[in-house]
């Protein structure tokens, strides 16, 4: 599918795929909240509400900035760097309908190098402040996010073999019209994306989100200098990467209720949207609920969990070979 | 009173075998000096046989370079040269393969000649002189040689290379006889030249180190 | 053009002038002059001589005979499409090194002569151009012991320090390794065609038996691969390259290795064309080396703090990913998948063109740094990005390129690596598909890894606070060096942004047909199709578009902050980083290069088995409860020197010394050597039958 589809279709459908970044956008923080809110319940407190991202974003959004007179433009950039690219990934994502209009121009692979774009950017942000925080941030970042890309990488392979390819859409169709594909494959599959998942969003057990202590951060540690518009910024972003996630995994995973087509009309599509909500609330709630079960574990006994993952997929792999 | 020819040069051939062999087995300077004469005169007398019966007369003059040049000239240049040379530096008193046995190998070294020769050669149409003195002077050539490796004092190192030369000068007269006397002269000139800078260079080790023995020379080897 | 034929010895002409000139000069900024202005404008002549045989799509042939009488030693020259594609990676790189150089030799100038850096600079780009533009084996071998003779006196180059000398002499040794071994695999060919020019190696392909086929690949994957850095043949790399000067390391890196990859894809597309599927495993043995060399090479780079061995190890990991798409070609050639094998050719050449631009880039850069700062250990850097805000953009251009992220061309390399290597799925061979899935795993932690290195190389070196003097007080670097590094830089993003540009350029010179990988149209998407398990779906990357959409939502944002604005006017106030309550921070309480990389480190001990040794020192030795100093190194091997040559070395100089006693030093034993030589000949010759 190209970008330009013909006639007034493809207005509708740029339509479509813009709205669906502003939905994305705007849901992410809520997403956050309710998986702070189950965390709270699950610890036998009442949590703040589950509205709470979007008073701290509005808050910090009209704060002064301080900036570390030791850093450089890159620092200054960097918020708006990461920003760009996730929701520039986001756009190539069908995350409540099933495709993105701009297939055309990129898969997930792109996807994938989008956010390793915006990591790479908060990991200089990270050093740039010259503070020892930042530092134990990015050290910790480095390993974790090298560890991460093959797993990310074997899983999309595994999906790739099952589904088809790496274009998102068609990814997205063809899980929509199989169903849930039962198979050994993409069950490990599942396996790895989840606890890559943990990873990329900052989850425990690798990084604790509400954390500031130094043995314990991790992402936090490369944002501690940033306030602020770019501090919220950062925070949008964050939301805004694990929504889109979790809508993937959702998504390719589970594809109940999903439309298989674009050309079906605006009710199933809107059920199949409201779907996609409903799959990723429940998921997110699962992600707070395992949050709850586990601890963070030590910095080096994350590579362990990591290369659970990429053994899951290369177990996939070979499934769907043999 | 004819002389039959292949007797002439039987007798010549041995003569200048007897000859190295009387070189091989003195132990003194002195001793394969006069014994190196001995050869010369020898080799000069088969070279003249050789002259006569091709009646070249360019074969005639270099016998006469050789009587001159190596029964002469080379041994009385070898005394003046090494008179200053300590007694001890030119007695061989301990070479590395003892006298009798170089006598022995000197025999087998000598079968062996004769025997590569007619091997090889047997399909070549040879004159009479060449199989004749052809493996006389190969096994001149590795008596020479032999006697460069066992010998132990680098003065008596000097008659090796000299007979080795005799070898060769013998191999390219009997092979072809028309040789230019150019070439001759060359060559001894060659081996005139060569014994001087030895002679010379022996005489200047034995004043700075004061020996002429191998195992000691050895220590200036760079390691 | 009819101009055509007479482009080849006018490059060859200037490089020379360029050799020669300086000669006549004493002031150092006139030899600088002198010998790099004919370079770069050969260089840029080179550049044309390529483009226009690719977009030709004709090949050019000149031939010069040296000695008439013996044919296979005549100079015979013939451009084809493969050869002109490595001569614009070249042209490409020298040009920029060279405008670089006019800067650069400034830090020369007074220690050491200009003269014989700028010809031997000459001499050696020339015999890389003449290397790529042969046609027998004479003349092949000729230039290319030139080349590696011209660039072991430029490694040697700074000759006051003991440790160039040893790099100098461990990368002749290897090169001549090296070298024997193609020299080896070009014989093979000569006994079976019995030529030495390549146009019979060429039309005999086709006849080869499959083990010929298999001893001349093997001979030139390790003669290549020494010279192009493969694992493990590598250890040369990482001494040469920081040794030599940083022009030098860049043209080294950038583009010598890849005359080793071209060698390598001449004999192997060339001469040894796999057609069957008994030669995958040719193709298997390149991803299998290529992915663990890249593995290999960037986990020590990880480690580094020197920032050009840091890059030098990197070399090594992108020649790895090169070889890595050349095999995938040769797999997929070998069954008959053409579209497949256009494909990973395509992403092999890509990524050489583009590491050439970025690694030149890189280390101009690092050179600028050091020229600056008199150091090239990261440790001593920080804070240049404020003192050298330029060489800082290139750097970081340099690095995001290198770390393989969009927008520029690393991504887009890596993108159609990773997409034949997904492909894999169509070859019919369960073990391949396996092994190609693994080396897909090697090479995702490769790519995690590469950007996590870079972080901490442009991190370090130019971010935070100054870790010395020498780095509070640099200045930017001379205009000349920008300029350099101007154009690298705008290369990048054009190969980045316009992938169309390279890709026609491949596909003219490889001869495959450019509709199979890509559209035609110049901002069209590369494309690649999936079909099995009655599944169908196209994947694509139009990177136009993808800047295109950037820019929509990068406006979109711009205008949603604006407009949704903060209620208040904001102030954004400057202050120090925040210490913690402790007071001003000092510039040792920051992270250094090693221990950023420690949690890496750590991580892959048994990679690296690190050890760490702890010396102690006492006042008294009655009491030890007082120190005087206590020191700790620690420090990671080079797993491949102490295992594999140091051994090697040692049962090698064992054997010489054993060797060595028949040097006995006497007259006596030498003879005895002769005659009985002389002996045992004869007794051959009589008692031969």
């Amino acid at each position: 599918m190209t970008l330009f589809t013909t006639g007034a279709d493809s207005l509708k459908v740029v339509a479509i795929g813009a709205l669906q970044v502003v939905a994305v956008f705007a849901f992410a923080p809520l997403l956050t909240g309710i998986m702070r809110k189950v965390k709270a319940r699950t610890q036998k407190r009442i949590g703040a509400s589950v509205f709470q991202p979007y008073y701290e974003i509005s808050k910090l959004w009209s704060k002064d900035e301080v900036v570390s007179d030791y850093s450089s433009w890159v620092f200054r950039s960097a918020p708006w760097v990461v920003a760009l690219a996730t929701i520039t990934a986001a756009l190539f994502i069908p995350v409540f309908v099933p495709f993105s209009p701009f297939s055309a121009a990129g898969d997930v692979l792109l996807v994938i190098g989008l956010l390793a774009l915006a990591r790479f950017f908060t990991m200089l942000a990270g050093i740039d402040a010259a503070s020892a925080f930042g530092g134990i941030g990015t050290s910790r970042e480095m390993m974790i996010s090298s560890l991460v890309e093959p797993g990310l990488f074997l899983t999309i392979f595994v999906v790739s073999l099952t589904l088809g390819g790496t274009d998102l859409t068609s990814l997205v169709g063809a899980a929509a019209r199989s169903g849930v594909v039962i198979a050994p494959s993409m069950l490990f599959g599942l396996i790895s994306f989840f606890i890559i998942i943990l990873a990329e969003t900052g989850r425990l057990p690798f990084d604790n989100p509400a954390t500031h202590l130094e043995l314990t951060m991790v992402h936090e540690a490369m944002v501690l200098e940033y306030s602020g518009r770019s501090l919220a910024l950062i925070e949008w972003s964050q939301s805004t990467k694990q929504l889109v996630l979790l809508a993937l995994l959702a998504n390719l995973f589970l594809p109940l209720g999903m439309p298989t087509s674009i050309d079906v009309g605006l009710l199933p599509l809107g059920l199949g949207a409201l779907a996609v909500l409903a799959k990723v609330a429940l998921i997110s709630v699962l992600v707070a609920y395992v949050e709850t079960r586990v601890a963070k574990w030590r910095l080096f006994r994350v590579p362990d969990l990591l290369t659970v993952a990429i053994a899951s997929a290369m177990v996939g792999m070979i499934f769907f070979y043999l | 009173m004819q002389v039959p020819l292949s007797e002439v040069l039987t007798l010549s051939s041995v003569a200048l075998l007897v000859s190295t062999f009387g070189v091989v087995v003195r132990r003194g300077f002195a001793g394969w000096l006069s014994a190196y004469r001995y050869q010369s005169v020898v080799l000069a007398g088969s070279t003249a046989v050789i002259a006569y019966a091709t009646g070249l007369w360019e074969i005639y003059a270099a016998a006469i370079l050789t009587l001159v040049v190596k029964a002469i000239v080379i041994p009385r240049l070898l005394v003046r040269v090494t008179e200053s040379v300590k007694d001890e530096f030119k007695i061989e008193a301990n070479p590395y393969v003892s006298i009798r046995l170089s006598l022995l190998i000197s025999a087998l070294l000598v079968a062996l000649s004769y025997g590569v020769i007619h091997e090889t050669l047997i399909s070549a149409n040879l004159d009479v002189y060449a199989l004749t003195y052809l493996p006389v002077s190969v096994s001149l050539f590795f008596i020479g040689l032999f006697v460069m490796v066992s010998r132990r004092m680098a003065l008596n190192q000097v008659v090796g290379l000299l007979i080795i030369e005799n070898g060769l000068f013998l191999f390219t007269t009997a092979l072809t006889q028309g040789v230019s006397l150019i070439i001759e002269v060359g060559i001894l000139a060659d081996i005139l030249v060569g014994v001087m800078i030895s002679a010379l260079l022996l005489l200047r080790m034995s004043q700075t180190f004061d020996s002429f023995d191998m195992v000691s020379l050895e220590s200036l080897k760079d390691d | 053009m009819n101009f055509l034929p007479m482009l080849l010895p006018a490059i060859v002409a200037l490089f020379i002038a360029g050799a020669l000139l300086p000669l006549a000069f004493r002031d150092p900024r006139r030899e600088a002059v002198a010998s790099f202005v004919p370079a770069a404008a050969s260089s840029l002549l080179t550049v044309a001589l390529s483009a226009s045989v690719l977009l030709s799509g004709s090949a050019l042939r000149l031939s010069s005979p040296v000695v008439e009488a013996i044919p296979s030693m005549s100079l015979s020259f013939y451009v084809d499409g493969i050869g002109a594609f490595f001569m614009l990676i070249i042209g490409l790189v020298s040009t920029s090194v060279s405008i670089y150089s006019l800067g650069y030799s400034g830090a020369y100038s007074g220690k050491h002569s200009i003269r014989a850096l700028g010809s031997l600079l000459n001499l050696f780009v020339l015999s890389m151009i003449l290397v790529t533009a042969t046609n027998n084996v004479f003349s092949f071998l000729l230039f290319w012991e030139l080349m590696s003779l011209a660039s072991f006196l430029l490694v040697v180059y700074e000759h006051e320090k003991e440790t160039n000398l040893r790099s100098g002499i461990t990368y002749l040794v290897m090169t001549h390794i090296g070298t024997a071994l193609i020299t080896a695999a070009f014989l093979v060919l000569y006994f079976q065609t019995g030529s030495l020019s390549f146009d019979s190696f060429r039309s005999a392909a086709g006849q080869l038996s499959s083990f010929t086929k298999g001893l001349v690949f093997v001979l030139a994957l390790a003669g290549f691969g020494t010279k192009a850095g493969l694992v493990p043949m590598h250890i040369w790399l990482p001494e040469a390259h920081p040794s030599a000067p940083s022009n030098v390391s860049a043209l080294m890196s950038g583009v010598m290795l890849k005359v080793g990859i071209y060698g390598l894809v001449r004999v192997t597309l060339g001469f040894v064309v796999p057609s069957s599927p008994g030669d995958a495993w040719m193709g298997l043995l390149m991803v299998v080396t290529g992915s663990f060399s890249a593995l290999v090479g960037v986990l020590y780079a990880s480690v580094e703090h020197d920032i050009k061995r840091a890059l030098a190890y990197h070399s090594v990991e992108n020649i790895g990913i090169i070889v890595l798409g050349l095999g995938l070609s040769v797999v997929f050639m070998s069954f008959g998948l053409q579209s497949l094998a256009a494909l990973a050719l395509l992403a092999s050449m890509y990524h050489s063109l583009n590491h050439a631009v970025f690694k030149g880039l890189l280390f101009m850069g690092a050179g600028s740094v050091l020229m600056r700062t008199g150091t090239a250990d990261m440790n001593r850097m920080g804070g240049l990005v404020k003192k050298m805000p330029w060489t800082a953009l290139f750097f970081l251009v340099g690095s995001i390129a290198i770390a393989g992220l969009p927008p520029l061309n690393g991504f887009v390399s890596e993108w159609l690596t990773m997409q034949a290597l997904l492909s894999s799925y169509q070859v019919p061979n369960v073990v391949l598909q396996l092994s190609i899935g693994f080396a897909s795993i090697a090479f995702a932690l490769t790519l995690g890894l590469a950007s996590a290195t870079f972080v901490k190389l442009f991190g370090i070196s130019f971010l935070s606070r100054p870790r010395s003097k020498a780095a509070e007080e640099a200045i930017e670097a001379p205009k000349s060096m920008l300029a350099g590094m101007t154009l690298a830089g705008s290369l990048c993003v054009v190969l980045g942004v316009l992938p169309f540009v390279a890709t026609s350029a491949v596909a003219s010179a490889f001869g495959f047909d450019i509709g199979l990988v890509s559209s035609y149209a110049p901002f069209g998407p590369l494309t690649v199709g999936y079909a099995a398990n009655g599944l169908r779906s196209v994947s694509s990357l139009s990177m136009p578009q993808v800047l295109v959409i950037t820019g929509a939502v990068g406006a979109a944002l711009l205008g949603f902050v604006t407009v949704v604005g903060p209620g208040r006017k904001t102030v954004t106030r400057r202050y120090t980083t925040w210490e913690g309550g402790f007071g001003a921070l000092d510039e040792r309480t920051e992270y250094t290069a090693t221990s950023l990389s420690q949690p890496i480190r750590s991580a892959f001990r048994s990679f690296f088995r690190p050890h760490t040794s702890v010396k102690r020192e006492y006042y008294s030795d009655s009491n030890h409860l007082i120190k005087r100093s206590v020191s700790v190194t620690s420090e990671t091997r080079e797993v491949f020197e102490d295992h594999l040559y140091s051994p090697a070395l040692r049962a090698v100089v064992a054997v010489l010394d054993r060797v060595r006693r028949l040097q006995t030093g006497r007259i006596n034993s030498y003879l005895l050597y002769i005659m009985v030589a002389t002996i045992s000949l004869l007794l051959l010759v009589v008692l031969q039958p």
